[in-house]
């Protein structure tokens, strides 16, 4: 984007960047609200202690700040090892230079990490087994698309870039299907909407696909060059007859025979996959289930076809020189911190350092984050504000905003790298995190050659081999490194073991204990689970356009626009419960309640709730108190979405 | 000749609000007193019609009832058809809030004036696009120049907005697309006539 700064440096103007060809020059809500965040009234800035007794905080000094981080985590590793910290580093801002917290605690001696990812992991690792790469079309290319499938995704409300796109398809005639239990922006502008049970994605790809198969609109060329496995995969298609896939799915089964021809008749297909169908237990195997389907079609390898679920093309920066991996390193799944604070023992955790991460409003179980943070010996957050997780601190420490440093910057849509120039010195007190492990390093009396002197010459050594001299070009537009063109597997090579698509995959079978060929499993919390009798409803806690998670919400600028924080019911689950619109309801489950205010909506399935994710405006309810803390089946997810409750009228 | 004005896109308008802020960003009112607004239609998604929003702010009527109602000529009419108000014109009475039948002009009680879009007249006098248009992340929402063709597939009024006094506004509306869409919307427009 680009940034007007006024006379007194503020930021007066925030434009998309014409040159950047995925976004057509335009900004989203959250871009243009970078031009109140940077300056808003609530920016921590300065290193805030809390005061003894625990009652609210008080500003202080790096000076004293540092020396008494530095002497309690001496303290601490002392007495129970360095793996007894705990660093826990969000998504919050994206950057290359964030992995140099990294040379402070190698130096410590280790500390403990987290693994696997709370968003995306396991339809990333369903991608890499079933193609060999999270590689995808440009997105340009969904232009020439003449059906779009969308499952379990929202562009409209989150990736409006992308949505700007399929609405051109559309309007040059492309037939627009959404797969979504709830009616969101996304599925009021389709034109084929298909509501099924949560968890029951991989029954629907398979029963597709043998409608597919049965109707002879499989593409027999590209299936014997380029698949691997696909007769036992047809032989699993047995087992998914329309009948048994409308039972299970709750669809009706002339919609799917529908969708299934629909899809199966019309190249170019794009299937584009959200992040919502594999946040369950069952979530690797409903995405290889899912990413099948276009190469059941042949729809892989040609303009306006394929499948989309995160490009990684931009991912192709050089890692950080780092000091040698120390023993003391140690791990733990990113969803399930609150068990992990309770439970680790040799050594327990004692102390946690929290940047760019709100777990005590983002984790599952998310009041436990909180009261497991509370029983600590030092709790550290680095954050642009005080969010619930800030209010757990010890210290707190002022975090920088994107305009405040220089770093490169990766994808997760569209392929290009891009520069983030400093065009702001950081207010008040805030130093850059670079800056905070560097001088935190001085203190320990540990090497500080691994930081970067001269940004820019750093981060041009971060380049891929070959381009160090495009950094110049990158300061002025984004760039696809990736040399890859436009098509993804154009040659349709697939960097998988067999070199095809692998419709059977002993990887998979060997490396996360599932069937080798993708088969549909009932969720141990899901709508057909004895738990079900007695907490009927499945909670999705789905993503807002008003903001990232729980960023930006604070800004009074999104308050205006935002959309409201309230339990979405059927009719007919509201009448049951003699809930009607705009009662006050109680929602809860084994694992907690939460009360607010119910929508009852016709748009939502029956049996299913929802509640927007990443509200925390100050003493309202959190959905996470009700969420727990499964890991997917594949690559260490998280498993929000398989979550029972009920709900009552209050 | 219909002067310029701006066309929403009802297909492509996902009421993100990007608009707001932009219109917020460049002419810096705020909260009630902001001259842009999102208005959602259906929010709840009742199965009879579409859900759509109507993005809103002066509509620059040909016949504009503020400056026709103004005893102190603090509206203008330019050639191009923006309707501009002078601030430092303005008496404060408020007739204007009372003539427009859209709730365009907004009294800002710490000054004593009221004030409303402009269409960004200074940016389109340098060629630039109005900030709130330029900011549409899905070209939703877009400027029509004086006398420009309305095009076949845009009108002068949806359900859920109205020329109750005859004022000509210079907004034009494209209707929703997509199959369930339309049916909908079919449906609705149905409705409101009858």
């Amino acid at each position: 984007m680009l940034v007007t700064l006024d006379e007194h440096g503020r930021i007066a103007r925030i434009e998309g960047d014409p040159s950047n060809p995925a976004t057509g020059g335009h900004v989203c809500l959250k871009g243009l609200g970078y031009a109140q965040r940077v300056g808003y009234r609530d920016r921590l800035l300065t290193p805030m202690r809390r005061r003894h007794g625990g009652g609210g905080f008080d500003p202080i000094t790096w000076d004293v700040v540092l020396d008494a981080i530095t002497e309690r985590l001496t303290r601490i590793r002392a007495t129970n090892g360095p793996s007894s910290v705990l660093y826990y580093e969000g998504s919050g801002s994206h950057g290359a230079l964030n992995g140099l917290s990294m040379a402070f605690w190698r130096q410590f001696g280790g500390c403990t990490t987290t693994y696997g990812d709370l968003c995306w992991p396991a339809g990333l690792e369903a991608t890499r087994l079933t193609y060999g790469a999270n590689i995808h079309n440009h997105p340009r290319l969904t232009r020439d698309s003449r059906f779009i499938l969308i499952w379990g995704h929202n562009p409209a409300e989150t990736n409006i870039h992308q949505w700007r796109l399929i609405l051109d398809a559309q309007e040059r005639g492309a037939i627009v299907a959404v797969v979504d239990p709830r009616s969101t922006d996304t599925t009021d502008a389709a034109d084929i909407h298909l509501q099924p049970r949560p968890g029951t994605d991989a029954a629907l790809a398979l029963g597709l696909a043998r409608i597919i198969v049965d109707a002879g609109l499989h593409d027999t060329a590209f299936l014997g060059a380029h698949a691997a496995g696909f007769e036992q995969y047809r032989d699993r298609l047995a087992d998914y007859p329309v009948g048994r896939v409308a039972d299970i799915t709750g669809i009706d089964p002339v919609a799917i025979q529908d969708l299934a021809l629909a899809y199966g008749r019309t190249r170019p297909a794009l299937l584009i996959a959200g992040f919502g169908l594999q946040r369950h237990h069952r979530a690797g195997q409903t995405m290889r289930a899912v990413a099948l389907l276009p190469a059941v079609t042949g729809n892989v390898g040609v303009a306006g076809g394929g499948w989309q679920y995160a490009n990684l093309a931009s991912h192709c920066l050089r890692e950080l020189p780092l000091p040698q991996e120390p023993d003391g390193m140690r791990a733990i799944p990113v969803s399930q911190v609150a068990r992990h604070l309770e439970t680790l023992t040799d050594p327990p955790v004692r102390a946690a350092w929290i940047e760019r991460g709100n777990p005590c409003s983002q984790n599952p179980a998310a009041p436990r984050v909180r009261t497991g943070l509370a029983s600590l010996d030092l709790v550290v957050v680095v954050d642009q504000f005080m969010t619930p997780t800030a209010e757990c601190a010890d210290f707190v420490l002022p975090a920088k905003t994107l305009f405040e440093e220089e770093d490169l910057v990766t994808a997760y849509w569209h392929p290009y790298l891009q520069w983030r120039a400093k065009i702001l010195d950081p207010p008040g007190e805030v130093k850059p995190e670079s800056e905070i492990w560097r001088l935190l390093c001085e203190r320990f009396g540990y090497g500080v050659t691994w930081f970067p002197v001269d940004k820019i010459a750093y981060l041009r050594k971060l380049l891929p081999a070959g381009h160090e001299s495009a950094l110049e070009a990158l300061m002025e537009r984004p760039l696809d490194l990736s040399g890859r063109g436009d098509i993804a597997f154009p040659d349709r090579r697939f960097p998988t073991p067999s070199g095809k698509v692998e419709f059977a995959s002993e990887e998979a079978a060997e490396r996360w204990g599932v069937g080798a060929v993708p088969e549909y499993t009932p969720l141990a919390e899901g709508h057909s689970s004895a738990l079900a009798g007695r907490l009927p409803l499945q909670l999705l806690s789905c993503k807002t356009r008003d903001r990232i998670h729980s960023q930006f919400g604070n800004l009074d600028w999104v308050r205006e626009v935002e959309r409201p924080h309230v339990l979405d019911i059927s009719p007919q689950d509201g009448s049951a419960r003699g809930i009607i619109d705009g009662a006050r309801v109680a929602v809860w489950n084994d694992r907690g309640r939460i009360e607010l205010e119910a929508r009852v909506t016709p748009g939502i399935r029956p049996g299913v709730v929802h509640i927007l994710e990443g509200w925390c405006h100050e003493g309202d309810p959190d959905v996470n108190a009700l969420t727990a803390e499964g890991v997917t089946d594949m690559n260490h997810g998280a498993t929000f979405y398989e979550c029972l409750v009920n709900v009552e009228r209050l | 000749m219909s002067g310029a004005g701006f066309l929403v896109d009802l297909h492509r308008c996902v009421g993100c609000g990007s608009c707001v802020l932009a219109c917020r960003i460049e002419n810096g009112r705020a909260d009630e007193l902001a001259w842009r607004r999102v208005l959602p239609l259906n929010l709840k998604r009742h199965p009879g019609g579409p859900t759509y929003f109507l993005s809103v702010a002066c509509h620059h009527c040909d016949e504009p009832a503020c400056l026709r109602g103004c005893p102190s000529r603090a509206y203008e009419q330019r050639a191009d058809g923006v309707v501009v108000h002078h601030e430092d014109r303005c008496l404060g009475c408020r007739y204007c809030e009372m003539t427009c039948p859209f709730g365009t002009p907004k009294y800002d009680e710490r000054l004593g004036v009221v004030s409303k879009c402009h269409l960004c007249a200074d940016r389109l006098d340098q060629g630039l696009a109005p900030a709130c248009v330029a900011a549409c992340p899905t070209e939703a929402l877009r400027y029509q120049g004086p006398g420009a063709a309305i095009g076949a597939d845009a009108r002068a009024g949806v359900p859920g907005f109205l020329d109750p006094a005859g004022c000509r506004p210079n907004i034009r509306f494209a209707p929703p697309k997509g199959a369930r869409r339309v049916v909908l919307f079919a449906a609705l427009e149905k409705m409101v006539r009858r």
